[in-house]
């Protein structure tokens, strides 16, 4: 008896590619007062993955996050979620897809880690819509996830900054996204909480893009980063594929070493200090490691 | 006020117990109190009904539908149903929606000052009362400047009291939608600075027609002026209960509407960019809801005056109570309680004459006000 032949798996197909696509940015642009802010970025996020966005203070990290987030309108270019415009979804339809964990919140906020948390309902919500209790098992949930189960009653202003990151990132998986966007989640954490939260993060299994200050976070915890200097892509790629010590050098104009972590043999990043500001602008001091240009010592 | 004593009772008593307790207390109180207080504030007034002959009334009128009645003095009965009932209602009625609308307004504006006054409804309203007094007044259709005077006050007597009666909470209702067109228009529906533009849109309208008023009454004669004073400084003492009609209709519908909008408007609390990626319309949201409190505040303004602070105050004076339960209904029923309750003081403090509401709200209002202030410097 002959064996019934299969068709041909094509690994490959455009359709399959273009389905698993969580993010796509073509083309896009934005200029505001006649300055250009981005210009003509291009990139797509795999759904599952986690995209580090790097570059120094003023690339345009954030602009590029608000742009996807659709808090400002691009002068430019299309982004599509999971093969949709998302120019065409309705402002609730959006936020049921993509979530997003901010810097700062407001002083004047008067609410418990609880209600905080509980706001994530809120794109899922109808007019009248009362908190069911498959809602408040969806609230303890996340916040188990996030170990902030003994603070449920503490009001959100007395929480730490540890903390009140990881009460957000809980109101974001109350949200149920599809993508999260985080717009520097390490910011003014320290170490055991910048690498708790990233890896909190990761663990969810969901598409993440997370612009990242310390590049041997972004390094460790990224599967792949894009690179931004002055509003334009200046690399994409895994992270040993982008953290090179010429494009480091070049970019955030600081002299670098890179070698393999020992753990995890991606990227480790050590810098070396002395060098002055004007050197490096002009451009005398090659980023490398020969410390015969080592002025400071 | 034999009435009030179980409320301050159970207030010290919650003192003693645990905050989650204490705030059951509070509400139990208040509770009690929202029972009470439609009898009990009507055995206040001029002329002496008692609480339980306020209670024999109201029983009795109750009863009357179901087929059942006896004798009672129907002077008395006049008295409470017809001039101190609706008056009570209209105080409720007033005082919950001005709270309603402060408290939404200062959520969606995320400013702890913002009142239902700021965006220049009351100058707009004055304005438009000024307009009409001086055209009833400047055209000669007032021979006895009396009327004038005295249609501050539920009178009735003549056409043109009337008349004037009916115009000027319309001229009221118009100066007051006035202003608010002017701010919307300045505002406008982008995203950028919106607080901001509102906010000092509201307080240049505010100024502009507070000159206007002025000039208008610079060359009013004393008596109008008297009359628009007494007008804006805010009475309940015309209501019946044809005029609490209308307020308790867009009160009623605000109130439905902003219960189903609640969570939106929490969200706006954590910021624009916030509120934003929780899928809420943030410009949209806020002019609605201006919008909406602004309907709330003029038709509130032309029923019964400009009544001051309630709406700063008493949405603040909640949360300070009851830390973490942002809840609308409450703030509604607190708000309606307290201005009933000023309300009676206004009629019994100067034993036949009756005080202007808002020079109480505006005293009680800010004393009590530094004191909870001064309370939570402390507590922080």
């Amino acid at each position: 008896m002959k064996p019934f032949p299969l068709p041909p798996i094509k690994p490959s197909t455009p359709h399959a590619v273009e389905h698993n696509t969580a993010l796509n940015v073509s083309h896009l642009s934005w200029v505001i007062d006649g300055k250009t802010i981005l210009s003509d970025i291009n990139f797509a996020l795999p759904s599952g993955q986690m995209l580090g966005l790097i570059g120094p203070n003023g690339a345009g990290k954030s602009s590029l996050l608000r742009c996807i987030y659709r808090f400002v309108r691009p002068t430019q270019g299309t982004i599509t979620l999971f093969n949709q415009n998302i120019d065409l979804l309705s402002p609730k339809a959006f936020a049921c897809r993509v979530a997003v964990v901010q810097q700062d919140t407001p002083h004047y906020f008067d609410m418990t880690t609880e209600q905080l948390v509980s706001m994530g309902l809120t794109p899922h919500k109808g007019m009248f819509d009362t908190n069911s209790s498959g809602d408040s098992v969806k609230i303890a949930k996340a916040l188990e996830k996030v170990g902030l189960v003994h603070k449920v009653h503490q009001q959100y202003e007395r929480l730490s900054g540890g903390e009140k990151q990881r009460a957000l990132i809980a109101r974001a998986i109350v949200q149920q996204p599809q993508l999260l966007i985080l717009d520097e989640p390490t910011n003014h954490l320290d170490v055991r909480y910048q690498i708790q939260i990233l890896e909190l993060v990761r663990s969810l299994g969901i598409s993440v893009i997370a612009s990242i200050h310390d590049l041997n976070l972004a390094s460790a915890l990224c599967d792949s980063l894009l690179l931004l200097d002055k509003g334009e892509v200046c690399a994409m790629g895994t992270p040993t594929e982008v953290l090179t010590e010429a494009r480091i050098g070049d970019v955030f104009g600081v002299c670098a070493q890179v070698s393999s972590h020992p753990q995890h043999k991606k990227p480790l990043i050590s810098y070396f200090y002395g060098y002055q500001h004007q050197d490096v602008d002009q451009g005398i001091l090659m980023p490398n490691h020969d410390l015969s240009t080592f002025k400071g010592s | 006020m034999k009435d009030t004593n179980p409320s301050l009772f159970k207030l010290l008593l919650g003192r003693i117990l645990t905050p989650l307790t204490r705030q059951q207390w509070f509400i139990l109180g208040l509770v009690i109190l929202a029972l009470i207080t439609p009898i009990a504030a009507a055995s206040f007034g001029a002329a002496s009904i008692g609480f339980l002959d306020v209670l024999h009334i109201v029983i009795r009128k109750l009863s009357h539908i179901f087929g059942r009645a006896d004798e009672v003095n129907v002077m008395a009965e006049r008295i409470v149903m017809e001039l101190r009932l609706p008056r009570i209602l209209l105080a409720f009625v007033a005082g919950a929606g001005l709270s309603l609308a402060g408290s939404v307004l200062q959520t969606v504006t995320r400013n702890p000052l913002a009142d239902p006054y700021l965006f220049g409804i009351s100058s707009g309203a004055s304005f438009g009362a000024v307009v009409m007094l001086t055209i009833f007044t400047g055209s000669g259709l007032f021979e006895n400047p009396e009327l004038i005077a005295s249609s501050g006050v539920f009178s009735g007597s003549g056409a043109f009291a009337g008349l004037l009666w009916f115009s000027l909470p319309f001229g009221a209702f118009i100066g007051a939608s006035l202003s608010v067109l002017i701010v919307l228009a300045l505002s406008g529906l982008g995203l950028n600075s919106q607080v901001e533009r509102m906010l000092l849109s509201g307080v240049a309208t505010s100024f502009m027609f507070g000159a206007l008023t002025s000039l208008l009454l610079y060359f009013a004669s004393p008596l109008a002026t008297a009359s628009v004073l007494f007008w804006s400084l805010g009475s309940f003492a015309k209501a019946s209960w044809s005029l609490l009609l209308l307020p308790s209709l867009v009160i009623g519908v605000s109130l439905v509407i902003i219960l189903g909008m609640k969570r939106q408007i929490m969200a706006l609390q954590a910021g624009d960019e916030t509120a934003h990626t929780l899928g809420v319309n943030v410009p949209k949201l806020r002019l609605n809801m201006l919008l909406l409190c602004s309907l709330i505040t003029a038709v509130l303004v032309a029923t019964c005056g400009g009544i001051g602070f309630v709406g700063l105050m008493i949405p603040h004076t909640v949360r300070l109570l009851f830390p973490g339960r942002q809840s609308i209904l409450l703030i509604a029923l607190v708000g309606g309680l307290f201005m009933v309750w000023i309300d009676v003081l206004a009629r019994c403090l100067l034993g036949n004459q009756e005080l202007p509401v808002g020079i109480i709200t505006a005293a009680i209002g800010s004393f009590f006000f530094l004191i909870i202030l001064r309370r939570r410097k402390v507590a922080i």
